[in-house]
């Protein structure tokens, strides 16, 4: 903070709310147009000998879940920055980080599910993969709810942090749960474990999908900065209106 | 009657789109309101200095 800056002032600057980069539109409308590109040459895989059709329904589910595992991986780094640095941009890009692992996470299970039942038999099962995956579902939801019911923006911050750290220890309990439990859940996919017509694909839709994400959330972090601006600025408002009506 | 794999496969990249999209439009909804809020309490702070 400079001599000339009121305390509202230096926390905005501190949000750093420049205009959005050019940078950020460009993965923007190349995550787009990949996204588009690789969802069709996923559906137009060939289908495989043992699952058939069903096969494509991987190049949707495999990018999801690995990149649900990345956005709590940035919950998990920012909160640890937070907590650290205690600058409130690293709070705000967790928060970022959390939703988008929501909604990837969310849309992971219900992937899942409709592959498992034409090829388990079952729409779900209480496996070590996908109950810790629905736990993992639980912990993020109960990050933002804690979140939206916590209304001092430092305990709001501190607890979140602690909640996010505590929380992302589950992702790794989801990732090795297919090789520490005897699970329905297939060990994972990777392109590496697939044949040489889908590898190509799965990468290829990994990359888009990591796009995607990079995208939603550098746009929902810029949101929840402004959003955290305009709450500072009403902070600031009301007291010059206490002032005013103090000196009359 | 039973679904055939295709059902299965339109269901899963349906509802990843879906659901991709709605979030962007929240997204984006959220991410306009919050820079005309600014914008707005900006203003009144200006005219109330």
């Amino acid at each position: 903070m400079n001599a000339t800056e009121t305390p509202v002032e230096a926390a905005i600057a501190e949000l750093r709310l420049g205009p959005p980069s050019r940078w950020l539109w460009g993965t923007t409308i190349v995550g787009i147009l990949a996204f588009i590109g690789t969802q069709i040459w996923g559906f137009t895989t060939p289908p495989d000998a043992n699952m058939g059709n069903l096969v494509k329904i991987l190049f949707v589910h495999v990018p999801t879940a690995e990149i649900s595992f990345l956005a709590v991986l940035v919950m998990f780094i920012s909160s640890i920055l937070y907590l650290v640095r205690r600058q409130e941009r690293h709070d705000l890009l967790g928060a970022a980080g959390a939703e988008v692992g929501a909604i990837l996470t969310a849309l992971t299970l219900i992937q899942g599910s409709i592959w498992g039942r034409p090829t388990w038999g079952i729409w779900w099962t209480w496996d070590a993969r996908l109950t810790s995956e629905a736990v993992m579902l639980v912990i993020l939801v109960g990050y933002l709810a804690l979140r939206s019911f916590t209304e001092d923006s430092g305990r709001r911050a501190r607890w979140s942090a602690a909640v996010a750290i505590l929380g992302a220890l589950n992702s790794v309990i989801v990732y090795w749960s297919v090789q520490w439990w005897r699970t329905l859940h297939q060990p994972h996919s990777s392109p590496m474990t697939m044949a040489r017509p889908y590898r190509y694909a799965l990468r290829a839709n990994d990359i888009s999908m990591l796009l995607i994400f990079i995208a939603l959330v550098a746009w929902r972090y810029r949101a929840a900065r402004l959003e955290r601006a305009a709450e500072l600025l009403r902070e600031e408002a009301a007291l010059s209106q206490e002032g005013s009506h103090a000196a009359f | 009657m039973p679904h055939s794999e295709w059902d299965y496969v339109m269901a899963a990249y349906i509802i990843t789109w879906v659901v991709l999209a709605g979030y962007a439009i929240y997204v984006v909804r959220r991410l306009r309101a919050a820079e005309r809020d600014r914008e707005e309490i900006q203003q009144r702070l200006e005219v109330e200095s």
